[in-house]
């Protein structure tokens, strides 16, 4: 069973690299980056106590947010895609992704 | 006031009429006849205010002021007259006046010739022209006020007057010219008309009148207007009643609420105040038809032995003594035992106060409801009043008895009598097998009867310690007051603080002239040794209290900053991780074009993310968006543009 699941991890990382388009990876770079920043958030609220409560929740909240908006824009930017974002370029979901981004840090 | 009427009822009725449960027709009749003289009773209002002597002096102060102008001249001297007063130097009044009317003028007209009527000995001719000017001034075109002004100057001049076109020109006024003010001097100027002409309609004004006037609390009676307003209608409405011979419609209630109303004011600021109350003042004392009574104690309403005469002063409005009229108790009742001790007898007149000696029925002491009424004339109205007498009297001590009297009852107890003002020889001694007690008698002096004060205190003064404990003596049914003093039960009010106490006794009540303080004896008292407290603590509220001291809020507790500057290094270790894997992955800059849009694409994205750093340090909200919305626009169009033609070149 380990075998199976390493062999599975190994198989997906793999078609990842190969499937994937550069634009896409770098994308996926910066939702793991906000996603480690929330995790940290997070423990950290976990290990020391919640004071100060409004640094946590607004840091946790931003991070949570960015990564949302991160995957709609991922979503929107991918090729095989296409079909369901029909009137939305990816220059048109990448100007979204900015806006709401400024509109969440507001 | 009703409750005591109807006690008079009951007087000729059986007790048992106030039964609503038993109707028999004798008695159903009884009842009728309470209800009706209830109502009757109900509308005996009494006059609150009149004007005293010294509200006389200042009034008549007020209008003695010397005169600035012709205004003023008349309000004094018409005022004075109203009081039955006479100005100081008439000869001068009469030049000033002479010399300060202005011809021209209708109103300087009228204040001259009323002021003229009023003096002795002062005349004045008048030119045609002035008789043409004020004949003129009677017209519908002209306003009440010149009416009036113009009515008055030529009757008072003695010069003719055309009745019937004045009136029908003040009635086609009348319906103009709505407000209080102008009907009152309509009412005026309808009274210098002859009496051939139809007042009637004039007159009727005056029920009008009383209808427009504010009900305060059913005391006072007044127009919004004010007190001028209101004394300036008494004064209009009896001139005119009196003029026209009928009787002003105004109830007695209502004219008694007026008096209230118009003699409330004391200080007087403007003289035609001062001058309007003098007008209401006159005419209150002598008009055909109301004379308001005023019916007061003369200093306190008490009777004793030594002061046996009630003595009332019975005035009209303006403190002037009626000595032609008669004064008669109807009755006095014992307000404590609702027995009537006197009826119908009449006081004796002595100079100008009216006396009755009421000592001469030997009255017990308390207070008594006295209701009096005024007769001789029928033009008095508010000439019957309940009024209050208190009869006070001197109390005695009698029996005084001091005892220790012994719990087991194995010894007999010892008795010591003292006589008032004495105090006891010897010391008396409570503790745990013995009870104190003191009893004793109180008796009116001058009849010989019980009394029964409202305060009879035992006090009883710790020399020591200054404290003081004191007890109520009550009587018992034969009046006999008795206190005892039980160590076993009292400890708490003494604190168990043992030792000598000196006994007073406290005698005091309204009715009594001699109220007693008297040192009776000295008690010593012993409390049971275990219950001896620590110190007897003065209990002195006066004292600062201890310091309260604020307590701030405590931080809450935080980690320990190496702890938390661990952390931030760790927050920014994903950042790092992020831009080495952009940096593997491949992600460059190469693309970049240095087109205009690209470029303020970029910094006004570069602004925005500066103006959210302002935000967090300086601005508020309105600020940030304002700014905001300047580069957000400008970066929008912007990047729309760079936008636009990275996708024409991605499609090409």
């Amino acid at each position: 069973a380990a075998g199976s699941v390493g062999s599975v991890v190994r198989r997906f990382l793999a078609e990842y690299g190969s499937g994937t388009s550069s634009r896409l990876k770098v994308l996926d770079a910066y939702l793991l980056y906000v996603m480690l920043t929330g995790a940290l958030q997070f423990g950290y609220c976990l290990g020391v106590g919640t004071f100060p409560f409004n640094s946590f929740l607004s840091g946790f909240i931003s991070a949570v947010g960015s990564f949302i908006l991160g995957v709609c824009l991922r979503i929107q930017i991918n090729p095989q895609n296409k079909g369901e974002f029909q009137g939305i370029s990816p220059e048109r979901a990448f100007a979204d992704f900015l806006f709401a981004n400024t509109i969440l840090h507001l | 006031m009703m409750l005591l009427l109807l006690p008079a009822i009951t007087m000729d009725c059986n007790q048992e009429c106030i039964c609503l449960l038993s109707l028999t027709p004798g008695r159903r009749l009884c009842l009728v006849a309470a209800l009706l003289l209830l109502l009757v009773g109900a509308q005996a209002l009494a006059p609150s205010h009149h004007l005293t002597a010294r509200d006389l002096a200042r009034l008549r102060a007020a209008l003695e002021r010397p005169f600035t102008d012709l205004q003023a001249a008349y309000y004094s001297i018409v005022g004075l007259h109203s009081l039955g007063l006479r100005v100081a130097d008439e000869k001068a009044a009469c030049n000033f006046v002479k010399s300060h009317v202005d011809s021209s003028s209708v109103d300087s007209l009228f204040y001259a010739a009323q002021s003229i009527r009023v003096l002795s000995g002062c005349e004045v001719t008048i030119s045609n022209e002035t008789r043409e000017l004020l004949l003129a001034a009677v017209s519908e075109d002209s306003s009440i006020t010149q009416i009036f002004h113009a009515v008055g100057a030529l009757s008072s001049f003695g010069l003719p007057l055309a009745s019937q076109e004045a009136l029908s020109a003040l009635t086609a006024r009348l319906s103009k010219e709505e407000n209080v003010l102008a009907t009152i001097q309509a009412l005026e100027t309808a009274s210098y008309l002859s009496q051939q002409a139809d007042l009637s309609g004039i007159v009727e004004e005056i029920e009008d009148l009383v209808a427009r006037l504010d009900d305060l609390g059913g005391v006072y009676l007044q127009f919004e207007e004010g007190i001028e307003t209101t004394a300036l209608f008494a004064a209009a409405a009896y001139k005119l009643s009196d003029h026209v011979g009928t009787e002003p419609a105004m109830k007695e209630e209502q004219i008694i609420q007026l008096m209230n109303a118009i003699f409330s004011k004391k200080n007087f600021e403007t003289l035609s105040e001062a001058f309007s109350v003098a007008c209401a003042a006159g005419s209150l004392s002598h008009n055909r038809y109301h004379l308001p009574v005023v019916i007061v104690p003369d200093g306190p309403a008490a009777v004793s032995h030594h002061q046996p005469v009630l003595r009332l002063q019975v005035t009209n409005v303006m403190s002037k003594p009626l000595t032609q009229a008669s004064v008669k108790l109807d009755y006095a009742k014992s307000a404590s035992t609702k027995a009537t001790v006197l009826q119908q007898t009449a006081f004796t007149l002595s100079g100008e106060v009216f006396e009755l000696n009421f000592m001469n029925v030997k009255p017990a002491s308390g207070y008594y409801d006295f209701s009096i009424s005024v007769d001789g004339d029928n033009r008095f109205i508010a000439n019957r009043v309940e009024l209050k007498v208190k009869v006070s009297t001197e109390v005695g001590i009698t029996n005084v008895d001091l005892s220790t009297v012994d719990k087991d009852q194995s010894i007999a107890p010892k008795t010591t009598r003292v006589a008032y003002p004495a105090k006891a020889k010897g010391s008396f001694t409570a503790d745990s097998h013995q009870n104190f007690a003191l009893s004793f008698q109180l008796i009116d002096v001058n009849s010989g009867a019980d009394l029964i004060p409202h305060q009879t205190f035992v006090r009883l003064h710790n020399q020591k310690t200054g404290q003081e404990v004191v007890f109520v003596a009550e009587p018992d049914s034969k009046n006999v007051y008795k206190f005892e003093l039980d160590t076993s039960e009292r400890k708490t009010e003494f604190d168990s603080a043992s030792g000598t106490y000196t006994l007073y006794l406290i005698i005091g009540d309204a009715t009594l002239e001699n109220p007693i303080l008297w040192n009776v004896a000295d008690v010593v008292i012993k409390f049971p040794e275990e219950d001896v407290p620590s110190t007897v603590q003065s209990k002195n509220l006066f004292v600062p209290k201890p310091e309260i001291k604020h307590l701030f809020r405590e931080p809450e507790k935080r980690p320990p900053t190496v702890v938390s500057n661990t952390f931030t290094a760790l927050i920014l270790s994903p950042l790092l991780l992020l831009l080495i894997l952009w940096i593997k992955i491949g992600a460059n800059i190469s693309n970049f074009s240095f087109a205009p849009s690209t470029i303020v694409f970029h910094m006004g994205h570069a602004a925005m993310l500066g103006l959210m750093y302002v935000y967090w340090t300086q601005l508020n909200m309105f600020q940030t968006l304002k700014y905001l919305a300047i580069l957000g626009g400008v970066t929008f169009l912007a990047g729309n543009r760079m936008l636009a033609q990275k996708a024409v070149k991605r499609t090409h």
